[in-house]
């Protein structure tokens, strides 16, 4: 070897990438070269010096933060890839619901199976008596002293004074108890007599208990959407929550998740959604939870939420 | 090279599955090397790690791409230096440091003089390497911090295994006659 090599084949040695045979040359070459032995000794007191710059560690803060934004990177991209099912599927999933339905009704028909209730024309407060008239809704009358009651035989009781004093009992699903159920969730005044009444429809409506009606269901929508006291709304959101999720009870919890100044309320919301959508995915509820789980300016246990809740959908 | 070959392959299966356990033991087994990586490339604590989290995030969204040619360490090394590279282009604060600046090495002391002596230390041969090239610093941070050999960095930054040699040669000859120039306080601190 020549001296002029040195560098090269002593940085290869350092690197252990030198060969047997350049090795050699190079131990033969400093044995009888003085100059390149001094050259050498100050080029690995460089590689040795370098080592006085000591590495980086990776700070727990750092770890949890990276983790963080790795998970909701997976996370996009699962949302970025997810596809609201074909609308052949779709067709074929309603068509298979028809059919079933279809072939139930008809067995039920022939067997005599009974109804899962039977219906109720306003049972009134005792057997053989007319039931009792509601005041006309429509006039938009002031009810009074308004109080319920739940007997144990799942009647639902109001009493109340329009221009006289009323007195309403039936089963849930009893279309006068509905109905004043529902003028009772818009026409209240306080906050209180508000929540008494959405109290009432939780207890009486939903999973286990009977179908809410329609219009129960837009008094309790309006309700979330409108009332000044978020307590209130947050009840009326919690009350949707636990019907039967539909396209109507799904828009006014989407509203509310991204409208509602209170972060309870969009709170349940994003739960109610999150529920819903992990028996049916829907693009629009999945946009919303994502837009939520990476909105800067949302409340930190709202984003959480929504994160979690994304990650338990099946997409 | 930190995890075995079909090991993080398999944990790149498992990034494509969507699994996000699987980009957390990546991090793990490989962001203590692309951090320190990073921050002698870029000399500047904050933009390392930047850069790093843009490494996994960036392997998150390629990791269909990874065609099994190099190892996983090396694909992300290269991820890694293409990272730093345009951070540099971006932010020019943390990328020139004149060579002017570069201080010599300062003499090796007791106690509290040591311990001030050995940061002083320190911060010089940052000084030192930060005066180097893009180009050679990375090849010679490749080979002296991460022990890679000549063939997986000429993977890692796509040159041959010559141009390697020859920028670590570069590298080397210019820190040292940096380190040269004070020659009695170079001699004393080791």
């Amino acid at each position: 070897m020549e001296c002029r090599e040195l560098t090269e084949l002593a940085l290869g040695r350092l690197l252990g990438d030198l060969d047997a045979g350049r090795r050699d040359d190079l131990e033969r070459h400093l044995a009888a070269c003085r100059t390149c032995r001094d050259e050498l000794a100050l080029l690995e007191e460089t590689w040795e010096t370098l080592g006085a710059d000591l590495d980086a560690p990776v700070t727990p803060e750092f770890r949890a933060r990276t983790i963080e934004l790795l998970e909701d990177e997976m996370l996009r991209r699962r949302v970025r890839e997810f596809r609201p099912r074909s609308r052949v599927l779709r067709v074929l999933a309603q068509a298979a619901a028809i059919l079933v339905a279809a072939a139930a009704g008809f067995f039920a028909a022939r067997g005599g199976v009974e109804p899962a209730s039977k219906p109720v024309a306003g049972a009134p407060a005792s057997a053989g008596q007319p039931a009792p008239s509601l005041p006309d809704l429509a006039e938009k009358p002031r009810l009074s002293n308004v109080s319920y009651k739940t007997a144990h035989d799942g009647l639902v009781g109001i009493d109340f004074e329009a221009t006289t004093k009323h007195s309403i009992t039936g089963r849930p699903d009893d279309p006068r108890v509905s109905s004043l159920l529902a003028y009772l969730l818009s026409a209240n005044e306080t906050s209180g007599e508000k929540s008494r009444a959405i109290e009432l429809v939780s207890e009486n409506y939903g999973p286990g208990a009977a179908v809410a009606s329609p219009e129960i269901v837009f008094a309790l929508a309006t309700t979330l959407k409108r009332d000044r006291n978020p307590g209130v709304r947050k009840k009326a959101a919690e009350a949707l929550a636990s019907f039967r999720s539909t396209g109507e009870i799904r828009s006014a919890l989407l509203d509310a998740l991204a409208n509602d100044p209170n972060p309870g309320v969009r709170l349940v919301a994003v739960d109610a959604l999150a529920a819903a959508a992990r028996e049916a995915p829907d693009p629009k509820t999945i946009q919303s939870l994502r837009e939520k789980a990476f909105d800067p300016d949302e409340n930190g246990f709202v984003r959480a939420r929504a994160a979690s809740a994304l990650k338990a959908i099946d997409l | 090279m930190a995890g075995g070959l079909s090991d993080d392959r398999s944990l790149l299966d498992r990034i494509r599955r969507g699994d996000a356990g699987g980009a957390e033991e990546l991090f793990e087994r490989y962001a203590p090397s692309l951090l320190k990586f990073a921050d002698r490339m870029l000399g500047n604590r904050e933009s390392a790690e930047e850069v790093t989290q843009e490494v996994f995030v960036k392997v998150i969204s390629r990791a269909h791409q990874y065609d099994g040619r190099a190892a996983v360490a090396s694909w992300l090394f290269a991820i890694a230096a293409n990272a730093c590279r345009d951070k540099r282009r971006r932010d020019r604060r943390a990328a020139v440091v004149p060579l002017e600046a570069v201080g010599e090495l300062p003499a090796r002391g007791e106690g509290a003089e040591a311990r001030m002596a050995g940061r002083e230390r320190r911060a010089a041969v940052r000084r030192a390497l930060e005066g180097l090239s893009e180009e050679q610093r990375e090849a010679l941070v490749l080979a002296r911090y991460h022990g890679l050999p000549y063939s997986e960095i000429a993977r890692v930054l796509g040159i041959s295994v010559g141009a390697v040699k020859t920028r670590i040669f570069r590298a080397v000859e210019t820190l040292k006659a940096r380190f040269s120039e004070g020659e009695a306080s170079w001699n004393a601190v080791n």
